[in-house]
């Protein structure tokens, strides 16, 4: 968390975070070039250049895309996600380089402006395999842009959380748009089984994680609650939900995050204010709850970001009874003091 | 229990608990395997490059007798008596044409005359070009006109094979043909470069075709959709020293649906 705003925010964990994936996007490269250097010496360096950084870009995006859902499934992951954009950005440069390099190569110098000429210079836009793969890249470049700039608190705050996520999420589209830029274009050329086979992994193993953190969420969003002849929805047992931990419910349509702690429960939204991280996957750190994603903090009994901050998310009733745990679905407005039930 | 009370706080020094240690380096090991992987397929499997040459960093002074048949081309004597035509190409993705401008405003008509180019050479697999990037260094040697270069009639014939931008192809990119390069052989081949058919017939009578239209006049623009793709082209083959031409009718091309074999 920070008041202001500095271009990093450097800790110990960026530092190590970011050594790690330079020296292995240090190792990728020196290794795709020596291969390239011996197998295909007569290759010119603009060509090595577009296949390096292209081929990076592509193996850094399926590893960030896999990166959330695999924290949804299991958040021993999460301290991945911390420090992703990081990642992200470093992926944007690659793509940046590659496509740079290979509008200079095959569209500068010409009689046609060579943005104009991505566009114009094949116009089989109705046929698949001859289609004008190089749009679909300069368009995920585009995005990647979008991203990669916006990719700062600053942004996250300014644009609000809402619109930010929603320009971010654009990465799906992004990672479509390139998927068909490399089908459509390189393995209409490069057509060898182990390259596109590679793809393919990735891309099973991108929609497959992405479809079982969708499952399990899914699976907790539809736990039917009894409802009481009074409002109360009956959720679950007090000893179902840890010390200091949370259990998520989903009531009108909202998540909602009922944390025990010091012989008390209070509930409070689940989503957080910073970027949408899911509070009731946090912990109750130093008397706040505390976000997994960025460490973002919320008081539990009224959902306030303790001073100085102000970030405030809605609050919930909650009552015990035998045992039982029962809540309001009706959401208190964001910041709302709320007595927390005791147990 | 225990794994659940592991919580990681970026902001905070030593949050990380030995199971969540654990699974980071299983993370950061798939993560550098995919990598290393990646790498090796991409590296190993990548299509080669053949041993075309461009001598873009160091100029020749090239001599011959100046034709259009229709490309602009100059005839250079090897030996007494065996000849060879250097294809003469503009910068960038242009042809010769704005470069021989002011020669031809200052000397008329350059058909049969002697000149000397000063340029950057291009080859591969028998054939020469002569990349032109200023019109000062071209220069007159011989006014006296030499006798007219003729072609020799082959006869119809049909060939199976891809149009490509002959600068790329033959030296400057690799590889400069197919999809990937497709975009770029059209750029050059609309800004004055000739159109060549690469034959993949090993029983052709020539690897190379320079196209013209049925009249033996340039054809650029018209010939855009058709590069870079498998096609057959049916036309009227004729001989010029060591090229071969091809006059065609552009709209009987017919395109095949198939991978690029032309290497």
């Amino acid at each position: 968390m920070g008041l202001d705003y500095k271009l990093v925010l450097w800790n110990k964990h960026k530092k190590k975070y970011d050594k790690i994936f330079a020296l292995s996007i240090v190792l990728y490269l020196v290794l795709f070039i020596v291969l390239t250097l011996l197998l295909n010496p007569e290759g010119t360096a603009e060509t090595l250049i577009i296949r390096a950084f292209g081929s990076l870009a592509i193996l850094m995006l399926h590893i960030i895309l896999i990166i959330g859902p695999l924290c949804r499934l299991n958040p021993q992951f999460l301290p991945i996600l911390y420090n992703r954009r990081h990642l992200g950005v470093s992926m944007f440069l690659a793509a940046l380089i590659h496509g740079t390099f290979a509008i200079i190569q095959f569209h500068t110098l010409g009689n046609t402006n060579p943005i104009v000429s991505v566009f114009t210079s094949n116009l089989d836009y109705g046929s698949l395999t001859n289609f004008p793969f190089q749009v679909l890249g300069f368009l995920a470049l585009l995005i990647l842009f979008f991203m990669a700039s916006t990719s700062h608190d600053f942004f996250l705050k300014n644009l609000s959380p809402k619109i930010w996520k929603g320009l971010h999420m654009m990465v799906y589209v992004a990672y479509a748009l390139i998927t068909l830029h490399v089908f459509l274009g390189a393995f209409q050329q490069e057509t060898s089984l182990p390259t596109i086979g590679i793809m393919l992994v990735g891309f099973i193993l991108v929609s497959g994680l992405h479809l079982t953190a969708a499952f399990k969420e899914t699976k907790n969003d539809n736990i039917k609650k009894k409802k009481e002849e009074d409002g109360w929805l009956k959720v679950c047992q007090v000893r179902e939900i840890m010390e200091n931990r949370a259990k998520i419910f989903t009531v009108n349509q909202e998540r909602v995050a009922i944390f025990k702690y010091q012989g008390k429960l209070s509930a409070i939204h689940n989503v957080c204010k910073h970027q949408g991280g899911p509070l009731g996957e946090g912990k109750i750190v130093d008397g706040c709850v505390t976000c997994p994603w960025h460490g973002y903090q919320y008081l539990p009994q009224n959902g306030q970001s303790p001073p100085p901050f102000t970030e405030k998310v809605a609050t919930y009733e909650l009552r015990v009874q035998n045992g039982w745990v029962f809540i309001k679905p009706e959401a208190f407005p964001e910041g709302t003091e709320v007595e927390p039930a005791k147990i | 229990m225990k794994q659940k009370d592991e919580f990681y706080i970026g902001y905070v020094e030593d949050s990380v608990g030995n199971l969540t240690k654990k699974s980071l380096k299983n993370f950061v090991l798939f993560g550098i395997g995919f990598l290393i992987l990646g790498a090796l397929l991409f590296g190993i499997f990548q299509n080669t490059a053949s041993n075309s040459s461009f001598d873009f960093d160091s100029a020749t002074k090239v001599s011959g007798v100046y034709h259009e048949m229709p490309y602009p081309m100059l005839q250079v004597e090897l030996t007494e008596g065996i000849y060879k035509n250097v294809v003469l190409l503009g910068f960038g993705k242009f042809g010769p044409n704005p470069y021989l401008k002011d020669i031809r405003n200052q000397e008329g008509d350059l058909e049969g005359k002697h000149l000397t180019i000063e340029g950057n050479l291009i080859y591969y697999n028998g054939k020469t070009l002569l990349q032109i990037d200023d019109g000062q260094k071209i220069s007159l040697t011989n006014s006296k006109r030499t006798k007219s270069i003729s072609t020799e009639s082959l006869g119809a014939i049909s060939v199976e094979g891809e149009i490509v931008d002959p600068k790329c192809y033959f030296g400057v990119m690799k590889p400069g043909y197919g999809k990937i390069h497709r975009s770029c052989a059209a750029l050059c081949i609309s800004g004055g470069i000739p159109p060549v058919l690469v034959s993949d017939d090993p029983n052709a009578i020539s690897d190379y075709f320079l196209l013209t239209d049925l009249k033996g006049n340039p054809i650029h623009k018209d010939i855009l959709p058709y590069i870079g793709q498998p096609s057959i082209l049916n036309g009227l083959a004729e001989k010029l020293g060591d090229w071969h031409i091809l006059r065609i009718d552009v709209s009987q091309i017919r395109k095949l649906n198939k991978e690029s074999s032309i290497y």
